[in-house]
């Protein structure tokens, strides 16, 4: 694993009596789409915070590129809060400019870049009208291009999605596709298992701010126990490794579909090496990938706040 | 630094785009030029010619040597005001001149006239004028009398004048090299002071009453003459009846402590007052609409990631003082230029005022007890704006926080003008937040020097704590969503990681 562009060493952050992260350890690999997957109060925004030195942790350690949670790191850092907002009468170009100067940009890379991410987001033409007047998903891009002005190495960004049409969340997920291509490294928080699904490399899973699961999708995926859809003219409840099924739908000609969930530990190629071997007939077999969701559901429970 | 100058930069340039701000800054130079104009074209015309035909013989000497008499008083008036605001009473010591009231004494103002008035007078104080004193400037008679023109026809007694005499009336006449509105003529007819015979004064219809209260005064008194010579009372006599004057003495205080200076002293400071509550709350609510605004939109996060609560607080105080003071200057600005340049009613005012202003540390005290005075008003907004939700959360706090403000200064402000030690001003002085307030009232009336050492030292402290102060509620508070309790805010001043 190459090195971290950002590590939790048992971090905890009480307010008052209540304890919203409790002794989390991660670590994100440079270079990666990292998700942050919770319920509503699972601690995501406080973890990023305090990752921004905007909180401070009671307990633990945070490093973010090599150092200390900092404003210093500014420069290096693109951040997108989960609730959105700009100065209403600034024109939609000095937002951005002024954003690129407290990252201690130059004025006049500053202004070119910001441009250019214009130009990318089909906002040149908006570039001298005051925020107020754009639309709100217009408003939404150009908050998106505060954060990316700086052409940072670690691009945070909080329940990034949430409040943007499809054509627009679907404009956002190549733009943190684009920043990772670039090798960026970027955190995102969220509660819908949709975008991690397709963007995220690696995956946190937080339950009221303990680690649920921290791991790449597959091995997330592989904790689950496999479950399949086969035909067959016997029930295979009784084969090893089986630990239920279900007819599913009327035989045709004779072959009944079974939902069918295997042991944990126990994978489809092995029941069909079985079958296989021991003449059990098969019509068809169909091995389901279990969704982000149910993966969520597993791991951390099936009455959080999240949308699939 | 360099972010608390970009977030400086950025509200100034917030506030530079909003109307109401050019409004502000317009105000006062507006003011000023209205009551300027208004009071030039209401002030009557500073000399008026005017024609005496007197067909008796007997009375124009007599108004003449009045109107004369009259000037040379308030020549010999000015005169020694100038002298002793320049220090020249020791050139001449027994000229009229050198003593304040010698304008009330018909004697000395002849001796004056008989001197050769006001020129002699520029000539003999000449050797002794120092530089940067300016040389007396006398006034232009009010009423220069010319002949009659040979043009013009008089009506007969009870007849109205010709077409020709008013529209002469409504014009200019060349008086030496001047020109001046022809005022009035007087017509004493022959048979004047019989019964049934008037005397009648043609005006150009602006009032000249000083003109016309002369002439009605002379023509009286010649007349009351005429009256007590048939009571055969001999014409001295009648004259000392007439001169006889109730022993009255005029005493003056020692020079620069009387109530004309102290109060004249006094306008610049108190005008400061008013501006400074006029612009630390009006800048004051723009900031707190800012913070509202960043705060309920919670744009502050994303500034929040780039740099510390404290660096976004003093930017915001110093973009938004650099606003206060760029008011001041404008509005100062504008004053003197106004009170140089121009005449009339705000220049009478404002010239003597800014000539008060003689010594440094009168000067100093004002910009101290002005900038600091700010300050303590703009973080109290701040602080308002850093724990309000929105501008209806923030005018429930701002109501009771401006009556805290106004009402004691106002009561300041009576009280100073009326007798600056009374004991509410003096303890105000001590009590920061009013300081600045009951200071600048003070100033111009005389305040000891340990006082005004004693209270900057106050306000510095007192500034330094509320920095502090701020410095952490802005961190605790902005973050934080809802209404905070009046607790939980205690919690935060109190703690210096509140809120992390
Ligand atoms: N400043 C704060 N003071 C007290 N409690 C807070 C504060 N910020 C967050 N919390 C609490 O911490 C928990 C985690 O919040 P948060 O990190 O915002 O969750 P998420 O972003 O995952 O929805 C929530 O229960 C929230 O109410
Ligand atoms: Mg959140």
């Amino acid at each position: 694993m190459s090195a971290a562009a950002m590590a939790f060493d048992g971090v905890t952050k009480q307010f008052g009596d209540f304890t919203a992260v409790d002794h989390l350890s991660f670590a994100v690999p440079e270079g990666t789409i990292f998700g942050f997957l919770g319920g509503n109060g699972a601690g995501k925004t406080t973890s990023l915070r305090m990752a921004l030195d905007i909180l401070t942790p009671t307990g633990g350690r945070i490093d973010v590129l090599g150092n200390p949670p900092s404003r210093e790191s500014a420069s290096d850092i693109g951040f997108l809060p989960e609730e959105r907002g700009l100065y209403k009468k600034m024109s939609v170009l000095d937002t951005i400019v002024y954003f690129a100067r407290l990252k201690r940009m130059e004025a006049g890379p500053a202004k070119q870049s910001a441009m250019a991410l214009l130009e990318r987001l089909e906002l040149a033409d908006w570039a001298k009208s005051p925020v107020e007047k754009l639309s709100k998903g217009m408003a939404q891009k150009v908050q998106v291009a505060t954060a990316l002005v700086n052409s940072p190495k670690l691009l945070m960004l909080d329940e990034p999605f949430s409040g943007l049409d499809p054509v627009n969340q679907k404009m956002l997920e190549d733009l943190i596709a684009d920043a990772a291509k670039d090798g960026a490294t970027v955190i995102f928080s969220t509660h819908v298992m949709q975008h991690a699904e397709r963007l995220c490399d690696r995956l946190l899973m937080l339950a009221r701010g303990k680690k649920a699961f921290d791991g790449t999708q597959d091995e997330a995926r592989a904790a689950l126990p496999a479950r399949l859809e086969l035909a067959s003219r016997t029930a295979p409840d009784a084969l090893p490794g089986v630990e239920s099924a279900e007819a599913i739908g009327t035989a045709e000609d004779g072959w009944i579909k079974y939902d069918v969930r295997l042991n944990s530990g126990v994978t489809p190629e092995q029941l069909l090496e079985h079958c296989t071997t021991n003449g059990f007939g098969l019509r068809s077999f169909d091995v389901q990938t279990p969704s982000l969701h149910e993966v969520f559901i597993h791991f951390v429970g099936a009455n959080e706040e999240i949308e699939r | 630094m360099r972010e608390v100058m970009l977030v400086a930069m950025r509200e100034i340039r917030q506030v530079l785009g909003t109307k109401g701000f050019w409004f502000m800054i317009a105000a006062v130079p507006v003011a000023l030029a209205v009551s300027g104009f208004a009071s030039n074209q209401l002030a009557p015309e500073r000399s008026v010619a005017y024609s005496v035909v007197d067909e008796t013989g007997l009375y124009e000497d007599r108004i003449t040597a009045r109107l004369e008499y009259d000037y040379q008083a308030s020549e010999l008036r000015d005169l020694a005001e100038y002298v002793e605001r320049w220090e020249l009473q020791d050139a001449v010591p027994d000229a009229p001149w050198a003593s304040r009231q010698s304008w009330l004494f018909p004697a000395e103002v002849e001796r004056f006239a008989d001197m050769g008035g006001s020129e002699a007078a520029i000539a003999a104080l000449e050797p002794f004028r120092e530089e940067g004193v300016p040389e007396f400037e006398p006034d232009d008679r009010s009423y220069e009398q010319i002949a009659f023109p040979d043009d013009l026809t008089l009506p007969d007694a009870g007849e109205e004048p010709d077409e020709k005499l008013i529209a002469a009336l409504e014009g200019d006449v060349d008086v030496e090299d001047r020109e001046l509105p022809f005022g009035a003529v007087l017509q004493i007819p022959a048979n004047f002071g019989e019964p049934g015979a008037e005397a009648r004064i043609f005006t150009n219809g602006r009032s000249n009453t000083g003109l016309i209260r002369v002439i009605r005064e002379e023509l009286s008194g010649s007349l009351q003459d005429g009256a007590f010579a048939a009571q055969g009372i001999a014409p001295d006599t009648a004259l000392a009846i007439q001169g006889l004057q109730a022993p009255v003495s005029v005493i003056e205080p020692p020079p620069g402590a009387g109530r004309s200076v102290v109060a004249t002293r006094s306008v610049v400071p108190i005008a400061l007052v008013y501006l400074l509550l006029i612009t630390a709350v009006t800048t004051g609510s723009l900031m707190l609409q800012g913070v509202v605004e960043e705060r309920s939109n919670k744009l502050v996060e994303s500034v929040l990631a780039c740099i510390k609560p404290d660096a976004l607080m003093q930017g915001k105080l110093l973009g938004l003082g650099a606003v206060g003071f760029m008011i001041i200057i404008v509005w100062a600005g504008t004053g003197m230029i106004g009170a140089l340049y121009f005449e009339g009613f705000a220049a009478d005012v404002l010239r003597p005022s800014l000539e008060a202003l003689d010594d440094p540390l009168l000067i100093f005290a004002m910009l101290f007890y002005f900038v600091t005075g700010y300050i303590v008003l703009a973080m109290m907004f701040l602080a308002i704006g850093a724990v309000s939700e929105s501008m209806q959360d923030a005018q429930s706090y701002l109501t009771p926080v401006i009556l805290l403000i106004m009402i004691p200064v106002l009561i300041v402000m009576q009280a100073a003008i009326s007798g600056p030690d009374q004991l509410v001003v003096k303890v105000l002085s001590w009590i920061p937040i009013y300081t600045p307030f009951a200071m600048l009232a003070r100033l111009g009336t005389g305040v000891a020097t340990w006082e005004i050492i004693g209270t900057m030292v106050l306000m510095v402290i007192f500034v330094w704590i509320e920095l502090r102060l701020l410095g952490r509620l802005f961190r605790a508070s902005l973050l934080n969503d809802g209404k905070p309790t009046w607790k939980r805010m205690v919690g935060w001043l109190k703690s210096s990681e509140a809120g992390r």
